[in-house]
C-alpha cells in the first residue's frame, strides 16, 4: 500500500529539484510574490516532469503526480511530502499543484473513461456557507447546520446545474470543475468545461497570499449536462469524503512547507546579520525564537505526516487530516511568524521573502473550514469513531 | 477560464461576496420570519426568557439593590469612554468621527497603491481639525490642559486609536509626525520649543499638511538603539562633525516612518570620534543641500506611510537646530520611545478593534442555515474572547498612559508589547471566524492585519520591549 524508501526519496527529490530551479526562478525581481505571468510556465514545467496530476493518461504525472492516480498504490506521503517541498519555496505553486490534483484524483476515483480528457481541472467543492457541516455531509438536503444550495436537476439526457460555488481556487487554464452539489436527497459530482453556457468565472480580486494559484467564484444558472458527466454512480458521498480528507492535508503539508523555508531562511539571516555586538544568533532572544519555530514546524509536519500514514478513505484518515488543517496549520503560522520575528523590520519587508511566507500561510489556515467548522467536525467524527 | 488580473482595483471594486446576492437575501428574509414565528409560537417561554435576563430579573431587588446594578445598553466603547477625563473623552469622540469621515473612503485605496496616494488633503484636514498639534496643550498645542497634566500621552493615544480602526497606513502618516515633535517637547528645551515647535503649530493650525519624522534606526542598528545594552555595542555611522556655526552630518538613516515625505527630521547623529553616549538630536530640514531621500521601501502594511531611507552627505545644520545639551540624545531618544510606546500600542489596539468590529459585522449579516453567524454559540464564544482580548489591552494602554507627565518605561513597553500581541492575536482570529472572506482585501480584516503585524517589530521589537522591562525594574523589581 504505500512506496518504498527509494521511491519516496525520488519522489521528494524531483520536487525540491522543481522548486530549487523552476520556482525560485520566478522571484528574480522586485515583486514579493514573484513573476506571477510566469507561472504558466513553471506550472507546464512540472506537467512535463511527472509533478503534476491529471485526468489525462497521456500527461507524466497521471499516476504518480500529486495526488496522481496510483494514489492507493503508492499512499499519501509521497504527495503530502512533495507539496511541503515545493511549498518550502512558493506556497502558491504548491497550492495549484494541490488542487490540480485533488480534482483529478476524484476523477480517477470515479472509474470514468473519460473519451477527451481536460488537462487541467479544479475542485469546486465549497457553499455560499463554506464546506458542509457533519449533519449535512450526511444529508445535504438538511439545515446541518446550512443545507446544499447547489443543485443538480435531472432532465432528459442530463441535469441542470443551479447554484454558486465560491472559492474555487484553480490553476492558470482550468478547463474544468469537478463541482459537488446536491441531486435530490444524495450527493452528485459533475464534471463540467468551465466553458460551458450559464457558467461564469468570477475573480474574487485582490487578496493576501497565494497569488500564484487563481481564485475564483464560480456561478452556474441553468448549465445543462450530459449524463456522462456525471462522476458517481448515484450518491458521491465517497468522492466528497476522499476529497475533503485529501484537501485538509494536502493545505497542512503546505503549510509545513511554507515553515520549514521559513525557519531555515530565518537560521541563515541570524548567521549573516550582525546586532548588539556580536552575530544575531549569538543571542539567547533568537534563539529562543528560532527553536521554538523550528518546534512549531516539525510538530506541524508530524500531524501532516500522521494523518499521510493513513489508509484512504477511513473515518480516521479524515479526522486526522482535518486535525492536521487545524491544528498543524496553526503550528506552521507560529512558526512562520516568529521566524519573521528574527529579522525585526526587514522582515516586514518584502525584499527576504518572510512577509509573503507569512501571508500565504495565514490564507491557508482560513481556507477550508473556519476553526469552529474544523472542531465541531473533529468532535463528531471522534464520536463516529468510537 | 481567463486568468485573472489580481491588482486592478475594478476587481476589487466588482468582487462579490457571496451570500449577499437577491436569491440568498430573499431565502434569509424567509428564515429570519420562520425565527420569529418559532419564538413568537411561544409566548410564555418568550416572556420567562425577557423576566430572567438581568434587566428584568433586577426588578425584584429592593430600591438600593437595584442601584448596585449596572443595566444599560452601552457599548464596551461609550463605557470607556465615560471614564476619560473631559479633554480626552472630547477627543475621542472627535477622533472616531474624524476617522470614519476621512480615513475609511480612502483606505483600502491607499493600501493597494501608496506611491499615487496624495496625502495633503487629508494632512491638512487632520491638522485644522487640531489633530496634529495634540502633542502640546492649549495654546501652543491643541491638546485639552486639565487632561495633559493627568496624563501627558492619553490624549494622543485615543486619537491614535481611532485612526489606527480604520486604516494602519494613513494612521501612521498622521501619528509619526508627532514622534518627530517628540523629541523637540521632551528635551526640555525651551528655545529648541520656540524656534522650532511654536511656528511648526501655528502653521499646522491653519491646515499645512507639514510632518516631521523622527529618525533613529541605521542600517547596521535597528532594535540595538532602542536597548540599552545593544545601544553600547551598536555599529552606527550617522556622525555629526563640528563646523563653523553648526555641524556637518553624514550617514544613513532607514525604515524612517513618514520619512519620505516629512518636510523636517528629529535625526541622531554621534558626535565625530564618540561613540553613542554622545548621541545628539538634531533637526533637518529636507531642503538642506546635502539631504536625500533614498530608498522607499515596499512593506507588507502600513503601506500608505512610507518606510524611507534618508541620505546625508555633507549636510550642514546650523547650531540652533541641535535640540538641547549635546550628548544627551540618547537619553533623549529613550524617553521619546517611552511616550511613544503607548501610542504604538494604541494603534496595534486599533487595528485590533477595526478587524474585530468587520468581522461583528460579518457575523451579523451572514447566514449558516436558519441561523445567523453570530447566533451560534461557537461563534459568540470566539467574538467574546476577541472582545476581552481588547478591552484588557486598552486597560493595559491607558493605565501606561496615567503616569501624571511622565511615562515610565516599563509601564509603556508593557502597554505596546501586550496590545501588538493581542491585536495581532485578534485579527488573526476575524480572518478565520471570516472563513475565506477573511483574506479578500475589499472586505479590509486582512489588511489590518498586515498592519498590525508591524507594531509587533517597530518602536523596539517586542523582544526588545520586554528587555526594557527588565532593566527598568531591574533593581527594585527582579535582583532582590
Amino acid at each position: 500500500m504505500s512506496t518504498s524508501s527509494f521511491e519516496m526519496h525520488e519522489f521528494i527529490e524531483t520536487a525540491h529539484a522543481f522548486a530549487a530551479k523552476s520556482v525560485a526562478s520566478i522571484f528574480d525581481g522586485e515583486h514579493a510574490d514573484g513573476k506571477l505571468d510566469k507561472i504558466d510556465d513553471v506550472l507546464s514545467t512540472a506537467f512535463s516532469i511527472g509533478l503534476a496530476a491529471s485526468p489525462d493518461p497521456n500527461q507524466p504525472g497521471y499516476d504518480y503526480g500529486i495526488w496522481g492516480a496510483a494514489l492507493s498504490e503508492t499512499g499519501l506521503a509521497p504527495s503530502t511530502l512533495m507539496l511541503s517541498a515545493v511549498a518550502e519555496v512558493c506556497g502558491g505553486v504548491a497550492l495549484n499543484l494541490h488542487v490540480q490534483g485533488l480534482a483529478s484524483q476524484v476523477i480517477h476515483m470515479s472509474g470514468r473513461q473519460l473519451t477527451s480528457p481536460p488537462v487541467r481541472v479544479a475542485p469546486a467543492i465549497q457553499e455560499e456557507f463554506g464546506l458542509p457541516g457533519w449533519g449535512t455531509l450526511n444529508v445535504p438536503s438538511v439545515d446541518a447546520p446550512a443545507r446544499v444550495m447547489s443543485e443538480a436537476k435531472p432532465v432528459k439526457g442530463g441535469y441542470v446545474i443551479d447554484g454558486v460555488k465560491p472559492f474555487m481556487y484553480a490553476m492558470p487554464g482550468a478547463e474544468s470543475a469537478v463541482v459537488f452539489c446536491r441531486v435530490d436527497e444524495n450527493w452528485g459530482c459533475f464534471l463540467i468545461p468551465l466553458t460551458s453556457a450559464g457558467l461564469k468565472t468570477e475573480a474574487v480580486g485582490v487578496r493576501t497570499g497565494l497569488r500564484a494559484s487563481y481564485l475564483t467564484h464560480l456561478t452556474l444558472k441553468g448549465v445543462q449536462i450530459p449524463l456522462e458527466a456525471r462522476l458517481d454512480d448515484g450518491d458521491a458521498l465517497p468522492l466528497l469524503i476522499r476529497s475533503l480528507s485529501l484537501h485538509w492535508l494536502g493545505l497542512a503539508a503546505i503549510g509545513a512547507g511554507i515553515a520549514r523555508g521559513a525557519v531555515k531562511a530565518a537560521r541563515k539571516y541570524a548567521s549573516e546579520r550582525y546586532q548588539g555586538g556580536t552575530m544575531l544568533e549569538n543571542h539567547p532572544v533568537i534563539r529562543m525564537l528560532i527553536a521554538g519555530a523550528e518546534s512549531n514546524m516539525e510538530a506541524a509536519g508530524a500531524l501532516a505526516a500522521r494523518a499521510g500514514d493513513m489508509h484512504l478513505d477511513t473515518p480516521e484518515i479524515m479526522r486526522a487530516s482535518a486535525i492536521a488543517r487545524l491544528t498543524g496549520l496553526q503550528l506552521s503560522t507560529e512558526a512562520v511568524t516568529d521566524s519573521l520575528q528574527v529579522f525585526g523590520g526587514y522582515g516586514y519587508m518584502e525584499d527576504y521573502g518572510m512577509e509573503k511566507r507569512l501571508r500565504d500561510v495565514t490564507v491557508l489556515k482560513s481556507m477550508a473550514g473556519t476553526p469552529q467548522y474544523l472542531k465541531q467536525f473533529i468532535f463528531e467524527s471522534g464520536e463516529v469513531r468510537s | 477560464m481567463k486568468p485573472a488580473d489580481q491588482t486592478t482595483r475594478e476587481r476589487q471594486a466588482t468582487s462579490i461576496i457571496p451570500g449577499m446576492g437577491p436569491e440568498q437575501t430573499a431565502r434569509t428574509t424567509k428564515i429570519r420570519a420562520d425565527i420569529h414565528e418559532t419564538i413568537e409560537a411561544d409566548p410564555t417561554l418568550k416572556k420567562r426568557i425577557a423576566k430572567l435576563a438581568m434587566p428584568g430579573a433586577s426588578r425584584d431587588l429592593n430600591f438600593f439593590g437595584k442601584l448596585l446594578v449596572d443595566c444599560g445598553e452601552r457599548t464596551i466603547w461609550e463605557r470607556d469612554t465615560a471614564t476619560l477625563p473631559w479633554g480626552c473623552r472630547y477627543w475621542r469622540r472627535k477622533a472616531r468621527d474624524f476617522a470614519r469621515q476621512y480615513i475609511r473612503p480612502d483606505a483600502l485605496a491607499a493600501d493597494l497603491d501608496p506611491h499615487n496616494y496624495d496625502p495633503k488633503p487629508i494632512l491638512s484636514a487632520a491638522a485644522k481639525a487640531g489633530f496634529q498639534t495634540a502633542m502640546m496643550p492649549f495654546p501652543i498645542g491643541t491638546a485639552e490642559p486639565f487632561a495633559y497634566l493627568r496624563a501627558a500621552v492619553m490624549q494622543p493615544a485615543v486619537i491614535a486609536e481611532e485612526f489606527a480602526t480604520e486604516c494602519g497606513g494613513i494612521g501612521l502618516l498622521l501619528l509619526a509626525h508627532h514622534l518627530g515633535c517628540a523629541p523637540i517637547m521632551l528635551s526640555g528645551h525651551i528655545p529648541s520649543m520656540v524656534r522650532h515647535l511654536v511656528p511648526l503649530y501655528q502653521r499646522l493650525k491653519k491646515g499645512a499638511p507639514e510632518t516631521m519624522a523622527f529618525a533613529i534606526t541605521e542600517p547596521g542598528a535597528g532594535s540595538d538603539v532602542e536597548e540599552t545594552e545593544g545601544g553600547a555595542q551598536a555599529h552606527l555611522v550617522t556622525t555629526a562633525k563640528r563646523a563653523k556655526g553648526g555641524f556637518i552630518l553624514n550617514g544613513r538613516k532607514c525604515f524612517i516612518s513618514g520619512g519620505g515625505y516629512a518636510q523636517k527630521v528629529t535625526l541622531y547623529a554621534k558626535l565625530d570620534g564618540e561613540g553613542i553616549e554622545s548621541w545628539t538630536c538634531f533637526i533637518v530640514d529636507k531642503n538642506m543641500p546635502g539631504f536625500s531621500v533614498g530608498r522607499l521601501e515596499h512593506k507588507m502594511g502600513q503601506r500608505a506611510s512610507d518606510a524611507a531611507e534618508l541620505i546625508l552627505e555633507d549636510v550642514f545644520v546650523p547650531k540652533e537646530n541641535a535640540v538641547g545639551k549635546l550628548r544627551s540624545g540618547w537619553a533623549n531618544n529613550r524617553n521619546v520611545l517611552n511616550y511613544s510606546r503607548p501610542c504604538v500600542g494604541a494603534m496595534a489596539l486599533g487595528h485590533g478593534r477595526g478587524a474585530f468590529e468587520r468581522a461583528l459585522e460579518f457575523c451579523r449579516r451572514t447566514y449558516l442555515g436558519p441561523k445567523r453567524l453570530i447566533d451560534y454559540q461557537d461563534i459568540q464564544y470566539t467574538l467574546s474572547d476577541m472582545a476581552m482580548s481588547l478591552w484588557s489591552a486598552r486597560a493595559m494602554i491607558w493605565h501606561s498612559c496615567a503616569q501624571l507627565l511622565r511615562c515610565n518605561q516599563a509601564a509603556s513597553a508593557t502597554a505596546k508589547v501586550i496590545a501588538s500581541d493581542t491585536a495581532f492575536k485578534v485579527c488573526n482570529q476575524a480572518i478565520e471566524i471570516m472563513g475565506d472572506h477573511g483574506y479578500v482585501h475589499a472586505n479590509s480584516v486582512e489588511r489590518l492585519w498586515r498592519d498590525s503585524r508591524l507594531t509587533q517589530i517597530y518602536e523596539g521589537t517586542n523582544q526588545i520591549n520586554r528587555l526594557s522591562l527588565i532593566e527598568f525594574l531591574w533593581e527594585a523589581e527582579f535582583n532582590k
